[in-house]
């Protein structure tokens, strides 16, 4: 200030000093209030800043101020912020994650939820086109109930129970709270080990991560883990969690991250303070209790006859399925049985009723249906006798009138009645009289039915008849063995004449000659005609009539059969005999052959 | 209800686990420490009016190649350290084990319990040692696993330290083996 004195420089000695303190005195009194006001304008002009209290003082005001007017504040902030935030983020990690920890959590849920819903309708989609017999089984439960098929799987894939929930220091693994309170009295231990297992997975597999154990299972029990950044949450689960537990246990964190953040920060071994998260912890237990279990189980009561019900028309549907086929199959044996014809057949109050024609000589019908397994005594027959004309009762018919003797066979072709063998001559007479008779018999055929001839005759017949007088090939000349045997055959017919003029039967021997199959068949024809004449004359040089005999040629024609292929050809080089007998007393009829 | 969480340390074979088994509840097999490494049993304390239930971590014995892994010991309310009275080796090695210790848990109280008091004869610490280990910072007490002698001491201490770290009260009383 002395410079602002310099009127008073000029004036020198005691006179000029008194003077000059005297103005400076006046000019205090005059203007000492505004001189003080002029020094602080100036000071404030010359360092024109804002000290820090007065900083303090105006800034909030400013910045409400300014933020109302434009938005310089926020661009000119906002590359601070970020830079503050990413140092802060580069600096401790943890800080600024436990400050986010309760917002980030419904964030990021939020996001997955959405995408999650897209999925999901996927996945409904995928259940409903499925076809297996348990979505089957689960549409009709749908139908039956009207609750939406969704719900139903839902309802049947979610059987589970949290039975307990323990609330976790992080750090300490201290015990915070556990619920369903006094339910494991060593909650603490359990709660310590499972952070020392925690840390040991860590540990061991992911030493250089921070990953964190979250599930493990043990048969049906699993145990979900949630972490946080000071506690985690425990849930013991007995059965298939659902993935909406997960959520709602982080949900619970992090309502307890926020409202307990301060005994969480200053934890030092005193869980008082988290006694009132047990509410919080009991509405995961309650929430999730699955109720499907009992609901299916009184659908299940509902419903217990039906098995009874089912089995018993089971076993009435078996018992009336297999009598009507039991009875069907007898109608069809009895239809099929010659001589019986079902007219009707029905069944009332447990008798099965049958009416019918029956011919006497068919077979007993009662036999017929106790062999299909029905009982006899409950089948009332009433069966009419009538004639039948199928083949098996016309047979039948025939034997019993005919009484055929045991050489002969009857057989029916059409309506003729047709008979083989050999018969005594005085049936062949009476079966011409009788077989006409017959019911369905139109004409008899007796041609095939030889006379039997007297025993020492028929003896003596298949002597002759049993020898061949052989040839060489193409020759027609007798050689020693041919000659032996037409002797032995003389003699042989001679014994027969003899037996057949005592029974008074007149013979006829025919001399059969063959030919094997080589050459044309004219010439083997011719063949065997000089063998049978060679034979012929040659029994006729040995004595025998010429009217008993008779010359035949068969050519290869009429072979004789041979039991050996290689025989054939020379057992046909051959002549054979065929003695023909008729009684003296008839004049032509049936002959003999062979 | 205050809870503690304590962290037994020694070298192995020193004795840690006999001590835990007579004198605390267990819930857990011995197993655990060769599978998982740590077995968590728990000792009822009652501090003046207060009961505290110390929560004690049971960690394997530390070997010449094996450290204690240090995500046991973190967040321990106090630091239980074991060494044998009859194997000198076990002692010197408590200073390695607190500094392991320090790193992992911090500035916690601990005690030290010169275990196998009962095998006087074999005793080789000497009055000196325990000086040593009282002017290094360490609560001192001598303790027997078989005869029980100064178990329930070693708990009270470590609890009343736990529950008031500062409290000046604590001067727990050093008996030598002999």
């Amino acid at each position: 200030m002395s410079d602002d004195g310099a009127p008073g420089t000029a004036n020198a000695g005691a006179s000029g000093d008194v003077s000059v303190r005297e103005l400076a005195e006046l000019r205090e009194l005059l203007f000492g209030g505004e001189r003080r006001q002029l020094d602080e304008l100036r000071r404030r002009l010359d360092t024109a800043e804002l000290s820090p209290e007065e900083l303090a003082e105006k800034l909030p005001q400013a910045i409400v101020q300014r933020t109302a007017r434009d938005r310089q504040l926020a661009l000119a902030l906002a590359p601070t912020v970020e830079t503050a935030i990413s140092e802060s983020v580069r600096r401790n990690p943890h800080e600024i994650a436990t400050a986010i920890f309760p917002v980030i959590g419904p964030s990021i849920r939020k996001a997955i939820a959405e995408t999650m819903a897209g999925l999901v309708n996927t996945i409904n989609r995928a259940i409903e086109h499925s076809l297996s017999p348990r979505s089957i089984r689960w549409r009709v439960e749908s139908w039956r109930t009207g609750v939406p098929f969704a719900q139903i799987v839902m309802r049947h894939a979610l059987v589970y129970r949290v039975e307990q929930v323990f609330l976790v220091h992080a750090e300490t693994g201290l015990l915070l709270a556990h619920v369903p309170e006094g339910s494991d009295t060593d909650a603490d231990l359990i709660s310590g080990m499972l952070t020392a297992i925690g840390d040991f997975v860590n540990d061991s597999f992911e030493p250089k991560q921070t990953g964190e154990l979250r599930t493990f299972a043990a048969g049906d029990l699993t145990v979900l883990v949630e972490p946080g950044p000071q506690a985690y949450v425990a849930a013991v689960i007995r059965g298939q969690p659902p993935n909406t537990l997960p959520v709602q246990l982080q949900t619970t964190l992090e309502t307890i991250h926020l409202q307990w953040s301060n005994p969480l920060a200053s934890f030092n071994g005193d869980c008082g303070a988290f006694a009132t998260t047990a509410p919080l912890l009991e509405d995961c237990i309650e929430t999730v209790l699955s109720t499907d279990q009992a609901a299916r189980q009184s659908g299940l009561q509902k419903f217990w006859w039906v098995v009874p019900v089912v089995l018993l028309i089971a076993a009435v549907g078996w018992w009336w399925t297999r009598s009507a086929r039991r009875w069907n199959d007898m109608l069809a044996r009895l239809e099929a049985e010659p001589g019986i014809a079902v007219i009707r057949s029905e069944r009332s109050w447990g008798k099965w009723n049958v009416t019918g024609m029956r011919d006497p000589l068919a077979a007993n019908p009662a036999a017929v249906i106790a062999a299909a397994g029905i009982d006899t005594t409950a089948v009332v027959a009433h069966w009419e006798p009538y004639v039948s004309t199928e083949p098996a009762l016309i047979l039948a018919r025939a034997r019993r009138v005919l009484a055929p003797p045991g050489g002969v066979t009857l057989s029916l072709n059409g309506d003729v009645l047709s008979a083989t063998g050999r018969a005594p001559a005085i049936w062949i007479v009476r079966a011409e009289g009788l077989a006409p008779a017959l019911a369905g018999v139109g004409s008899v055929d007796l041609s095939r039915v030889s006379p039997g001839l007297p025993a020492d005759m028929e003896t003596l017949a298949n002597v002759v008849e049993q020898q061949h007088v052989q040839f060489a090939p193409g020759a027609d000349r007798l050689d020693v063995p041919a000659l032996t045997t037409v002797t032995e055959v003389a003699a042989g017919l001679a014994r027969l004449t003899t037996a057949a003029r005592r029974s008074r039967y007149d013979l006829a021997l025919h001399v059969v000659g063959r030919a094997d199959p080589s050459g044309t068949e004219s010439e083997n024809i011719a063949l065997s005609r000089r063998r049978a004449v060679a034979v012929r004359d040659r029994l006729v040089a040995l004595g025998i009539p010429t009217t008993h005999l008779v010359v035949d040629a068969a050519g290869s024609n009429d072979p004789l059969p041979a039991d050996v292929p290689a025989e054939f050809a020379r057992l046909n080089r051959s002549a054979s005999f065929v003695v023909r007998a008729q009684p003296a007393a008839r004049g032509g009829g049936t002959e003999r052959a062979r | 209800m205050i809870q503690k969480k304590v962290c037994m340390v020694g070298v192995y074979g020193t004795g840690k686990t006999s001590l835990v088994q007579r004198f605390v509840h267990s819930l857990f097999s011995a197993k655990y420490h060769t599978t998982v490494g740590v077995k968590v049993d728990r000792k009822a304390v009652q501090v003046g009016d207060t009961p505290v239930n110390l929560l004690l971590w049971d960690v394997e014995g530390s070997t010449a190649d094996q450290e204690i892994p240090s995500s046991y010991l973190r967040g321990a309310h106090a630091m239980f350290f074991v060494a044998d009275g009859t194997r000198r080796e076990t002692f010197d090695q408590l200073f390695d084990l607190r500094e392991h210790a320090r790193a992992a848990a911090g500035d916690v109280p601990s005690i030290v319990a010169l275990n196998k008091a009962d095998l006087k004869e074999q005793w080789l610490l000497t009055p000196a040692d325990t000086s040593k280990l009282i002017t290094d910072g360490f609560h001192v007490l001598t303790t027997s696993a078989k005869t029980g002698e100064g178990v329930e001491d070693a708990f009270r201490v470590i609890a009343m330290a736990t529950v008031a770290p500062s409290s000046p009260t604590i001067q727990p009383p050093v008996r030598h083996g002999n």
